[in-house]
């Protein structure tokens, strides 16, 4: 019941500090005389995005799905094969010796430099955002799940070795659990890159998705679909990190997260 | 040995980058090889958009100035916050959600605002690589050992005297980390900023040579960039060895 008022409490704080932050917005266009080519008032937005008339003109359901699918598509891949590939370079020593340091090296990488060379590779448009967003988000996933892995109580091993316990037993009920917490590290550190990737593939060349109505509205100068679209994109991201802390919360609620979350 | 690791898995990589490309006979605009990709930046170049040395002053001179920038801007603000408790309650929170943004969709918004080339560019590199170094140097000012402050407090230590003595040396760590993670973001920053709008600049070549799916250059570029890249974060390495030869690095470097 307390935890009920309390979390009612900060949701309304939260809504009101919103309320403000868009009044002040609103105020200071009115009275500054802010043009809209430079900065739209909260009013131009929500009609970009609600206006019956405005509205449908941008497309906004296509777009947002596509570049949700991007985002969606890309954030699978990348836990699910940089789960498997970390437990591979764990479970094998010359696994580890061979991979490893490619991972080091393309982790170094300014990896979005990379984007044009998707498109040469995939053409335009889904595949291509797809696989630049599974680039950049690739790696940090990889690094912590095998910092996780890697990072066992020594004397837990002996341990259970001293108990005969099989490598896959290790792996299943010491290792696995207990690299959960930089699991999640990484995979929040991907779903912002994730994000990010998308939206850079789609600035690059795409004909849908929010980073192309971004790009296509700068060109017209045209900056209520701009903020509207990044208001999209915030909550998107916010949505899938939230979606991570909250399976963090549910599927290990002894813990608390490992590392910080550095963007 | 440790040092010569790196540069030989590169080297293995172009190796056989090369070896896949004649052996697979891999037409030229989808891969070409290492070695074209060279010689186009040694060779003459009539195209005045291949002007190497042009391009490369410009990128150059947007990853430096908005790295430098960044870090003593990012550093400043993380003291002041760390200074004041007010402000810090009241901006922390702000700047830990912003940082989880992907603030580069909001390039295009400030091409709009400041128009094209370097300023423009320096401003997106900052933006992106400026949170992390206050978050960093933040957390660091503010891990500090309880008994440390105590007994310096016993002391009639003044607060600026713990901030000299004992917050900027300890944070040392934190911000080198921050630094490095800088150091990557602006050479992304900078790239990014010159695909969406420039006239020069590495990014400028990349995505000009792939409207003419003209490769060799792509790559050339593309290797240049992740040697600033690669130098930049050396650099700081080094810096951080020198600085603080007794710390190891503290955190993750992204």
């Amino acid at each position: 019941m307390n935890t009920t008022i309390r979390m009612t409490r900060s949701f309304l704080s939260k809504a009101l500090y919103f309320v403000v932050v868009i009044g002040l917005w609103q105020a200071a266009i009115t009275v500054f005389k802010i043009k809209e080519f430079i900065v739209p008032s909260p009013l131009s937005v929500f009609q970009a995005l609600f206006s019956p008339e405005i509205a449908p003109q941008y497309q906004w359901m296509t777009h947002i799905g596509t570049t949700m699918g991007e985002i969606l598509a890309s954030f699978t891949f990348t836990a699910v094969f940089g789960f498997i590939l970390s437990l591979f370079i764990t479970w094998s020593r010359f696994a580890r010796a061979v991979v490893m340091p490619v991972i080091a090296v393309f982790n170094s990488l300014p990896k979005i430099a990379l984007a044009p060379l998707f498109l040469i590779w995939f053409g335009y448009g889904f595949a291509a955002n797809v696989m630049i967003a599974i680039l950049v988000a690739f790696f940090p996933v990889v690094l912590n799940t095998t910092t996780g892995l890697d990072s066992v109580d020594e004397d837990l091993l002996d341990l259970v070795r001293y108990l005969h316990a099989s490598k896959l037993q290790i792996f299943i009920k010491i290792r696995i659990p207990m690299s959960l917490p930089y699991v999640f590290a990484g995979l929040k550190i991907s779903a912002t890159l994730a994000v990010v990737g998308a939206i850079v593939g789609e600035f690059v060349a795409s004909s849908q998705g929010l980073g192309f109505l971004i790009k296509d509205s700068q060109a017209m100068m045209n900056t209520p679909p701009m903020f509207a679209s990044l208001l999209l994109i915030s909550a998107i991201g916010l949505g899938l990190f939230s979606f991570i802390a909250l399976m963090e919360k549910v599927l290990m609620p002894w813990n608390r997260p490992a590392s910080e979350e550095l963007g | 040995m440790k040092y010569l690791k790196t540069p030989l898995v590169i080297f293995v990589l172009l190796v056989i980058w090369q070896t896949a490309v004649i052996l697979f006979k891999i037409p030229e605009y989808i891969l070409p090889t290492p070695v074209s990709a060279l010689e186009h930046l040694f060779l003459p170049q009539p195209d005045a958009d291949y002007n190497w040395v042009m391009h490369i002053k410009a990128t150059l001179l947007e990853i430096v100035l908005a790295f430098a920038v960044t870090s003593v801007a990012g550093i400043s603000i993380a003291i002041l916050l760390a200074w004041s408790d007010a402000i810090r309650r009241a901006s922390m929170p702000l700047f830990v959600f912003i940082n989880s943004l992907p603030i580069i969709a909001v390039a295009p918004l400030l091409l709009l605002w400041s128009g094209y080339g370097l300023k423009t560019n320096i401003i997106i590199a900052f933006l992106i690589s400026f949170f992390p170094v206050v978050i960093n140097t933040g957390t660091g000012l503010a891990s500090i050992e309880e008994e440390l402050l105590d007994l310096v407090k016993y002391l009639h230590g003044t607060k600026l005297q713990v901030f000299m003595k004992l917050r900027i040396p300890n944070s040392l760590p934190f911000i080198f980390t921050g630094l490095k993670i800088c150091s990557t973001m602006c050479v992304v920053g900078a790239i990014v900023g010159e695909f969406i709008a420039s006239d020069r600049g590495l990014g400028y070549i990349i995505i000009n040579s792939q409207y003419t799916m003209d490769s060799p250059p792509i790559y050339a570029g593309l290797m240049l960039v992740s040697l600033f890249g690669v130098a930049l974060f050396g650099l700081v390495s080094l810096a951080e060895r020198l600085c603080i030869p007794w710390a190891r690095p503290a955190g993750q470097e992204l």
